[in-house]
């Protein structure tokens, strides 16, 4: 479990929360702090006030994968392979085991065709899936994802989709603004100016939001 | 007012994308994948990205805009209210309009990324121009805002305005479909006879007219208006 407490930082305000083992989504308006929410369960931002335990771990103590709305702003290195392998380079892991870690990702996600390309050749899905790659490669905890699906198609968000499905981490947080991919998680939180306003199964969140444009529009459309 | 494409070809590397076709006046929706080149045909039609082969002609339109996927690249103003101002605009009822009042002397590049697409969207949209180049306008955007976004779209008239997105749900009304697939830009012709032949519609449109029931157009209200109806 991911048990939050008294959490304060900038406009973020959740006196208590506790986030299941799966998938957990997290919705709201512009501006309403989800960045900020994902910052602090990453890691990157550490709380004024409160504290985050992961699996009773602080989040800095945890390992954790990120994957930014704009892979670009995270890339390291020139070549796809290289890039996937920083995180076991930077831990200074053993060539060889670095080698069959990458392999074995680039495998599972069906990406084998992009590890000897540049990172400056390939496409904006492309570059997302490599993130993602990179932050899977060393196993982590915790993945947490912002916004990456704004740039992808249809058939990308549903690629990833079904790669953090068969990924075995505990614990995936993505924030997003399709609803439909919203639904498809396990947990949901909505914010709004900073504040947990709705949590629970995507079915019981969305009950509360169904006056608003947030409800899926793929469930109003029923056929 | 027309945009032609006499055998345009744009090629990088092992890239290339051809397109031949006229945009006539109305709300032209272009889709395709991530990577499929919508953007760098956005850019051929603003003049930022020369064809290597063919031409684009301009045909009675004087005034054209192109709105970038990434707002950054648009900021010029040091604070949210001077970039209103830079673009021509007061920039009162424009903050107003989409609630940035309380914001109006931070730096534009502090706001968060959906806020930055309001203001760039609101300052891109107050103005009228013959050509109106709309690049994944819904990024980054919150689902009230895309559907004000789509409004706002929808109740536009005049000139030619091209919309360039993967966008998976909220579309506003549009007059014509064009699709890019595998390095080519297919006209799929005006609404509604273009949904039969829009060959990546997105899941939900597929499935509403798999089911039988008669889409007059893409916006929000269509799509529950049409699956309302018996």
């Amino acid at each position: 479990m991911i048990v939050m407490s008294g959490l304060r930082c900038r406009n973020i305000r959740i006196d208590s929360l506790t986030i299941p083992h799966g998938i957990t989504s997290v919705i709201g308006p512009n501006g309403s702090g989800k960045t900020s929410f994902l910052r602090l369960c990453s890691g990157i931002t550490e709380p004024e006030a409160g504290e985050i335990l992961i699996d009773c771990k602080k989040p800095r103590e945890t390992d954790v994968g990120w994957v930014n709305e704009f892979p670009d702003k995270n890339i390291l290195f020139s070549r796809v392979s290289d890039e996937i392998a920083s995180c076991l380079r930077f831990s200074h892991r053993p060539c060889s085991e670095k080698d069959s870690a990458v392999l074995a990702i680039a495998e599972t996600m069906d990406i084998m065709h992009l590890l000897d390309r540049t990172m400056r050749e390939l496409s904006g899905g492309e570059k997302v899936l490599v993130a993602l790659a990179a932050a899977l490669v060393q196993r982590p905890k915790i993945l947490v994802l912002d916004e990456y699906d704004s740039h992808l198609d249809e058939t990308r968000c549903f690629q990833i989709e079904h790669i953090l499905r068969s990924c075995a981490v505990p614990y995936v947080i993505r924030c997003t603004q399709q609803m439909e991919t919203a639904a498809r998680g396990d947990y949901l939180l909505y914010l709004e100016e900073g504040s947990l306003l709705y949590n629970g199964s995507p079915a019981r969140v969305f009950a509360s939001l169904c006056q608003t444009p947030f409800y899926p529009l793929s469930w109003r459309c029923e056929v | 007012m027309k945009l032609h494409f006499n055998a345009v070809r744009a090629n990088r590397g092992d890239w290339s994308l051809a397109a031949q076709g006229t945009f006539c006046e109305g709300m032209h929706l272009v889709s395709g994948d991530v990577g499929s080149g919508k953007s760098t045909l956005a850019l051929m039609i603003a003049g930022l990205f020369s064809p290597t082969v063919g031409s684009i002609v301009s045909d009675g339109i004087s005034s054209k805009m192109i709105s970038m996927q990434f707002p950054e690249y648009h900021v010029t103003g040091l604070t949210v209210a001077e970039e209103c101002r830079s673009w021509g605009l007061d920039s009162d009822p424009i903050l107003s309009g989409i609630n940035l009042n309380h914001k109006r002397d931070v730096a534009p590049l502090t706001l968060s990324r959906g806020e930055l697409k309001r203001l760039h969207l609101a300052c891109v949209l107050a103005k009228k121009y013959d050509l109106l180049l709309l690049d994944e306008p819904f990024s980054s955007l919150d689902a009230r805002e895309k559907e004000r976004l789509c409004e706002i779209l929808s109740q536009r008239t005049g000139g030619i305005t091209i919309l360039f997105t993967h966008e998976q749900t909220c579309f506003p009304q549009v007059d014509h479909i064009w699709e890019i697939q595998q390095g080519e830009l297919f006209d799929r012709g005006e609404m509604p006879e273009a949904l039969t032949r829009w060959m990546h519609a997105p899941t939900l449109i597929k499935k509403i007219i798999s089911s039988g029931k008669i889409l007059k157009n893409i916006s929000p209200s269509d799509l529950q208006e049409a699956v309302c109806r018996t």
